[in-house]
């Protein structure tokens, strides 16, 4: 019997179902940095992203299963073979890009038609916030253009992997969000 | 749904049937991607996945990429079983599924921190998801993998990095030192517990693997592969065997490169031979007895009957594996030299009543290679005792045996016709084999003339009672053409019109024409008439193909009496060249815009008189030997089979290599040639030569030369391949002198040059001269000359402001000498032949260069184009001398020659005596004193 209500509780609270999170971005935005950050907490040397790395984590009693896809030209559109059952997408920028902001609020917008993102919740990092010359949250979101997206819960942060500021920020909303709407 | 459709759709039943695909299919896409990943139910349907492709079953690309794509979600479980499934699923959908490359980070990840169980697994998948741009990313991985301690880790890297060094071998030839370092490191399972006893200690494969790799990176280093053979075949350096057997590999591949090598390997190729491995005796053997065919006088004798004993000892191991490669290799020795491995014969007749019909056979087609004119009869007795046990399969193979061996030894043609006409009568068996048993009889009337009526009787009895209408066909037809030139051409005339009253329409057709060919028999009326008779009555026949070709007949013979032409349709002493009257043919149909006005024109098609296609038939016979020998090399990479072909050819310009290549491409040339407006006016082209090589094959300019004759004119053509990856050559000619200015009777006519030659292209530059009638011999020293020009990459053709600049190459040189104008041709009774034909010359040389008696004599037989008879084109091995026997006739007139050369060898040189008689007297003296 107890057994029969811990699973409940589980249930209730969400500890057995997995929750599908994407990062995506362009290629050397931050997203395996910002992956393994989550995972280990640590800052690990990367290399471009040939595919995807996948893993899972347990955050505040969730399993989140974590899928960082490259971001390579040639690899974004393999993107939409992993959208299904989405709970979130984290968009990663890099604040310092200025000439490919177009580029990233294109591939942000395309992605976000997509019929399987309908009811995920997006999360951007304007990431490597430590690095001189970077936009700000604000500018970031204003470049994404991001005032225009309708019936989708988002949010913007600042964050810079490498220092582990903003991360942890912009999960806890994103969790609280994913509790609220979907679980 | 009833408990038996439901277990057979979930559970394997014993008898292995499968769900069918589209219900793998779905079940793996549904399955693959839900969430969280069930991964025992995953694995089972990766292996029913897995079980349908190894069955051979596969899916369209747009599936087997959604399955990819499904299956690279797995990697999202930790599980080692699961994950090794995916890498065993990867494996398989990269042949048919685009975009493996979205596996390469999660593989990587797994190589770099993975468990050891999976690592192997992730490192072999590298080779399928990885390509050009992204291998170097692997490079640090595959590297630190290969000197890992554990085995298997550090196998699937150096196999990888093999695989991928043809992808890229920038970043695997950075590996050397690690390579080199696996050899030298045994590395040993690190076994932890007690149960580890029950795991296998190491094979140390990995030193295979390694040196395989390491082979591949130091190919083209000889100096490397020495040090390394050097490094490695000391002590106990290898201990596994494939490994040894690789090694012995680099060692072929070496000495094949440079011959004179040999000697320094001796003393290690000694000890290979006592290996405690049986795969290195075998393949040391096999090297040694390889080397040897080609290369005779560079393997000491003992060496040579250390290899043979070797694998005579293995004649008698209980293995059925090891026995088989021995035979093997004594078989292949035995279509050379079958006088060397008698020495075997106990063991091999021991072996005729193995158990496995493999070896059996083998044994029996060796022990009749090595047959002498003594021992023939008791070896065909003792086939005969076992004979009609073995399957049809391997009787053909016999048959075939005996068959060469008739050739071989035509004065002992009896016992070995009474053989093939015991198992032609008292065996049963099916097309193919008695096929194979009347071809060799056949064989035999062609080439074996006292045996003729013999074999023809026999044949005769055979048709009495024969259920197959083709070898019923071929049998009349041989009867309609040999019958009539025997001593009692009645007695055929009687079988065939049996033939005419017992049989189907078919044979009855067949038998008219035969019975027809009786009709023309000069000096035997009363035949002639009752053959006639025959006939007329056979043109009341039911069936209207016998009817008519007997109506037509007679209508010949009755014309011949007056007319030869009847007599030439009837006996037709030529035979077109079948294969260029095809072509020709189908030109002429596909190419006729007037509707067959036109009639086609026979006469460009060469034909060949009888004992011209004889010799034809013969050479090639001859020749099939030699191509089974040539294969017996064993090298085991295509280039390295390319440095030894060469080498061979470059010895032995012979009779060898891919033959009926060459004369398709002989055919090409000559085809090429006529259709070139300036030679049409030189008439019919008489001869043309085989293909000379005139530079090294690795020549910027590969050049090689091709002699044409025509009846008043000399054609030179020169193929020219441009071997530079980024120059044209633009005007590419040949400037050919005579050796001899003053003296020259020839004229240059003119020169048809190359306009322009791309990169890797061929293509041919012909020079043309005017001769006098008869025989010229001319050598002609030859520059090739030519403006290059430089290539604009993006376009691949000359820049315009680029003038180029001249340039000239010299080539060597090329002559003509008395054998192009012979053609080689046939003759039953060599002897004889000789003794009837009248001017002698008699002419002795002196060869002072290092050179076998087996090359000298394929020298001559492609000097003199003539043909070798009572196979005379093999040297025996342990005499120092030989006679040569060559027949043929001139191109030129068709008159007859003969050469009888005696060779023998000393160690100053090899001294020849060469006596030639021939119908023309210039030919016969110009051939003789123009031999070496």
């Amino acid at each position: 019997m107890g057994n029969f209500f811990s699973s409940m509780f589980d249930r209730l609270w969400g500890v057995n179902k997995e929750l599908r999170i994407l990062i995506l971005g362009l290629d050397g935005a931050g997203k395996t940095t910002i992956l393994y950050r989550l995972q280990i907490g640590e800052v690990v040397t990367t290399k471009p992203t040939i595919g995807f790395n996948v893993e899972t984590l347990t955050y505040k009693n969730l399993k989140l299963n974590v899928w960082d896809l490259g971001g390579q030209t040639s690899i974004r559109p393999y993107w939409r073979c992993y959208y299904a059952d989405t709970a979130a997408v984290i968009f990663v920028v890099d604040s310092t890009d200025k000439d490919r902001m177009g580029t990233a609020s294109k591939e942000l917008h395309l992605m976000l038609q997509e019929e399987e993102l309908q009811d995920a919740a997006l999360l951007v990092f304007a990431n490597k916030q430590d690095q001189p010359g970077a936009l700000s949250a604000s500018e970031v979101s204003k470049e994404l253009n991001l005032v225009e997206l309708k019936d989708r819960s988002w949010s913007i942060v600042a964050s810079s992997a490498i220092k582990g500021e903003g991360i942890s920020e912009g999960l806890d909303w994103l969790i609280d969000v994913i509790k609220d709407e979907q679980l | 749904m009833s408990a038996q459709t439901y277990k057979k759709k979930y559970e394997i039943s014993p008898s292995g049937d499968l769900p069918d695909k589209m219900t793998i299919y779905q079940d793996c896409m549904n399955t693959f991607n839900e969430s969280p990943v069930n991964a025992k139910r995953c694995r089972l349907l990766i292996s029913r996945l897995l079980r349908l492709l190894a069955n051979g079953d596969t899916f369209p690309q747009n599936e087997a990429t959604a399955l990819f794509f499904s299956i690279s979600k797995l990697f999202q479980h930790q599980s080692d079983s699961l994950r090794q499934s995916v890498y065993l699923a990867i494996k398989e959908l990269s042949g048919i599924s685009e975009d493996v490359l979205m596996a390469t980070s999660s593989i990587m990840k797994d190589v770099q921190n993975g468990s050891d169980l999976i690592k192997p697994n992730a490192l072999r998948s590298l080779t399928y998801v990885l390509d050009e741009s992204t291998a170097f990313s692997a490079e640090r991985l595959l590297k630190s993998a290969v000197v890992s301690k554990n085995p298997s880790i550090s196998s699937a890297a150096l196999c990888t990095s093999y695989n991928l060094l043809p992808i890229s071998d920038v970043t695997i030839k950075r590996f050397a030192n690690e390579t080199q370092e696996a050899i030298v490191d045994l590395k040993q399972f690190v076994l932890l517990d007690e149960a580890s006893e029950f795991y296998p200690t190491s094979t140390f494969t990995t030193q295979y693997h390694a040196l395989g790799l390491i082979y591949q990176l130091k190919r083209n280093d000889k100096m490397a592969l020495l040090k390394l053979v050097n490094q490695f075949s000391s002590g106990n350096a290898l201990k596994n065997q494939f490994a040894m057997v690789q090694l012995v590999k680099i060692v072929d591949d070496l000495i094949h490169r440079d011959t004179q090598l040999i000697s320094n390997f001796e003393t290690l190729l000694t000890s290979w031979l006592d290996s405690k491995y049986e795969s290195v005796q075998l393949e040391t053997a096999k090297l040694i007895t390889s080397f040897a065919t080609h290369h005779s006088h560079l393997v000491g004798n003992r060496l040579f009957s250390n290899a043979v004993s070797t694998l005579q000892t293995m004649l008698s191991t209980p293995r059925v594996t090891s026995r088989f490669a021995a035979l093997r290799v004594l078989n292949r020795i035995s279509m050379v030299s079958p006088e060397k491995i008698v020495v075997c014969n106990p063991e091999l007749e021991s072996l005729i009543n193995d158990s496995n019909r493999n070896v059996s056979t083998y044994a029996i087609t060796t022990l009749l290679k090595t047959g002498t004119a003594k021992n023939i009869s008791s070896l065909i007795s003792t086939i005969t005792k076992f004979f009609h046990e073995v399957s049809d399969d391997f009787k053909i193979i016999i048959i075939d045996a005996v068959r060469t061996l008739s050739l071989n030894f035509p004065q002992e043609w009896k016992p070995i016709l009474d053989f093939l006409t015991d198992v032609l009568k008292n065996s049963e068996g099916g097309f193919n084999y008695k096929n194979s048993i009347v071809e060799a009889i056949i064989e035999i009337v062609s080439f074996i003339p006292q045996a003729k009526e013999l074999a023809m009787e026999q044949l005769c009895d055979f048709i009495e009672d024969c259920e197959f209408n083709e070898i019923l066909v071929r049998v009349l037809h041989l009867l309609g053409k040999e019958g009539p030139h025997t001593s009692t051409p009645s007695l055929y005339v009687r079988h065939i019109y049996n033939r005419v009253v017992l049989e189907n329409s078919i044979i009855r057709s067949a038998a008219v024409v035969a019975l027809s060919k009786f009709a023309l028999i000069k000096n035997n009326t009363p035949l002639a008439e009752s053959v006639v008779g025959l006939l007329k009555r056979i043109s009341d026949d039911e069936d209207d193909e016998v009817r008519d070709r007997a109506t037509i007949s007679l209508k010949f013979i009755d014309s011949a009496k007056k007319n030869p032409v009847g007599e030439e349709l009837l006996h037709s002493k030529y035979t077109y060249d079948l294969s260029s009257l095809e072509k020709k043919l189908t030109s002429y149909m596909s190419s006729n815009s007037d509707a067959f006005k036109t009639p086609f024109d026979v006469t460009s098609i060469p034909k060949y008189t009888e004992d011209e296609v004889k010799a034809m038939e013969l050479k090639k016979k001859q020749q099939s030997f030699n191509s089974s020998t040539e294969e017996l090399g064993t090298k085991f990479t295509d280039e390295a089979e390319e440095t030894g072909k060469r080498l061979d050819s470059a010895t032995y310009h012979g009779a060898n290599l891919d033959e009926h290549s060459k004369d398709l491409q002989s055919t090409k040339y000559i085809d090429e040639l006529l259709s070139i407006e300036q030679f049409k006016e030189f008439g019919s082209l008489i001869n043309s030569s085989k293909t000379f090589p005139l530079t090294e094959t690795e020549a910027e300019f590969v050049v090689n030369g091709v002699k044409h004759l025509f009846k008043e004119h000399v054609v030179l053509q020169f193929n020219i391949t441009n071997t530079l990856t980024d120059v044209a050559l633009d005007n590419v000619a040949v400037v050919c002198s005579s050796e001899d200015q003053e003296s020259s009777e020839l004229k240059e006519l003119f020169t048809i040059p190359v306009d322009r030659l791309l990169p890797s292209e061929e293509s041919a530059c012909y020079v043309a001269f005017k001769k006098p009638e008869g025989v010229v011999m001319e050598s002609f020293l030859n520059n090739l000359t030519f403006t290059t020009r430089e290539l604009n990459p993006d376009t691949k053709l000359p820049f315009d402001d680029d003038e180029g600049f001249q340039d000239e190459y010299e080539i060597d040189p090329l002559v003509l000498n008395a054998g192009d104008y012979i053609k080689s041709s046939f003759v039953g009774d060599f002897s004889a032949s000789f003794d009837e034909l009248p001017n002698e010359n008699v002419a002795v040389y002196n060869v002072q260069e290092s050179m076998s008696l087996q090359e000298v004599i394929d020298k001559l037989i492609v000097n003199t184009s003539c043909l070798a008879l009572e196979n005379t084109q093999y040297a025996q091995n342990e005499t120092n001398q030989h006679t040569l026997k060559l027949f043929g006739k001139s191109a030129l007139n068709g008159t007859k020659i003969a050469l009888i050369v005696k060779i023998v060898k000393s160690k100053k040189g090899i001294a020849l005596k060469a006596q030639g008689r021939g119908e023309d007297a210039t030919l016969s003296s110009d051939l003789v004193n123009g031999l070496m």
